[in-house]
């Protein structure tokens, strides 16, 4: 029991981190306050358990599909988010006077539903055994060592991000919110699918005797880069859209000319 | 004439018989979870089509349904149902499993 609670809160507390230290660290380079940490963190909580006691209510939406459609819109929202977060960290770096505020309010919205997606999976998971009692202690245990290990590896990831060259950086940095944001709708798709919202197909691959998604490797790039083994034709091609559209709204603000442009 | 007509009506038929396959509502399949195990383990379905998985959750306590080779994933409070949908799927195996309870609750969905 202790290892599957370590296990199955390590996975879902590892995109959420991975996602906040890479946008802890984005604000670290452009000098913003990291006080909507705080922020993200109260609101993603409050949003999970929300989420999360009216599990059963949501579920019954749509004709039994609200928990697909809930998760799907999450993750097109922290999409979206993301490509804010993209187009204002761009326009503030070449110096547009963009609301202060802006860049801060983006990041701690993209954290807070990653949150709520994440952390609702948790207490519905915890909730279950308190209904129990017996195996409360093993359960709890193992939860807070997944966590503490899923912070970990955030935390690293976030040194790491903050010891690479200004330059690299900035590659590293706008490739993987890139990748993230894809994989947020390229899962939202598969949510789609599985509620007979979009199309179902056949896989285009099978790339698990390879990389399985299963593996630590495969769990590490699944919250980084979106990675899925047995994608459909339609899962590829919205991830490739998706990257499209980020970088390609982020190269439009690197080229854009305004008089609201102030010196850098 | 009334053959002429007879052969419209089958070639309009014909022509529409493609959506009315798709409109079809796809075979539904049911499972239950009952003790933290799957009943049955293994449920067999046709290859090749979708089909609906109604999952009856007999338990007080929530479950999620998780399968990475069906790429689903879905959670189920205690004493509710579930419906997911699978396939298109090429004749094989795909194991699924429970991940609150995922040392008891596994199953697979053969396709064939």
């Amino acid at each position: 029991m202790l290892l599957s609670s370590v296990i199955l809160v390590l996975r879902e507390v590892l995109e959420a981190a991975l996602l906040f230290s890479l946008l802890m660290a984005l604000s670290v380079r452009l000098r913003i306050s990291l006080r909507w940490v705080l922020v993200a963190l109260v609101a993603g909580t409050l949003g999970a358990a929300i989420c999360g006691f009216n599990i059963d209510r949501i579920s019954e939406l749509y004709d039994g599909v609200g928990q697909e459609v809930l998760n799907a819109a999450l993750q097109f929202g922290i999409f979206l988010l993301l490509c804010g977060v993209g187009v204002t960290a761009v326009l503030r770096v070449r110096g547009f006077a963009v609301p202060l505020q802006l860049l801060p309010v983006l990041m701690a919205m993209c954290v807070a539903l990653a949150i709520t997606r994440e952390g609702s999976e948790i207490m519905i998971y915890l909730s279950g055994f308190l209904q129990i009692g017996d195996q409360w202690a093993a359960v709890l245990t193992g939860s807070v060592i997944g966590a503490g290990i899923g912070v970990s590896v955030g935390a690293v990831f976030y040194f790491a991000m903050l010891t690479l060259q200004p330059r690299l950086a900035a590659v590293v940095g706008a490739g993987l919110i890139s990748l993230i944001a894809a994989g947020m709708t390229l899962q939202a798709t598969e949510l789609l699918i599985q509620a007979d919202w979009l199309p179902a197909d056949y896989p285009l691959w099978d790339s698990s005797a390879i990389l399985s998604e299963q593996s630590v490797a495969g769990q590490l790039l699944y919250a980084l880069v979106g990675y899925e083994a047995t994608p459909t034709a339609l899962q590829l091609a919205v991830y490739l859209a998706a990257v499209l559209a980020i970088l390609g709204a982020a190269a439009l603000a690197a080229c854009w000319r305004s008089a609201d442009r102030v010196q850098p | 004439m009334n053959i002429y007509l007879r052969q419209c009506a089958l070639l309009c038929l014909y022509i529409l018989s493609p959506f009315n396959a798709v409109n079809a509502a796809p075979p539904e399949f049911q499972l239950e979870i009952r003790d933290h195990l799957f009943l049955p383990d293994a449920i067999r379905i046709p290859a090749d089509q979708k089909v609906k998985l109604v999952v009856y959750n007999r338990d007080p306590t929530p479950e999620e349904f998780e399968s990475y080779e069906l790429n689903r994933e879905k959670v189920i409070m205690g004493n509710s149902k579930a419906i997911i949908f699978i396939g298109p799927l090429k004749p094989g195996e795909y194991p699924f499993f429970g991940e609150f309870n995922p040392t008891t609750a596994l199953g697979k969905v053969i396709a064939e």
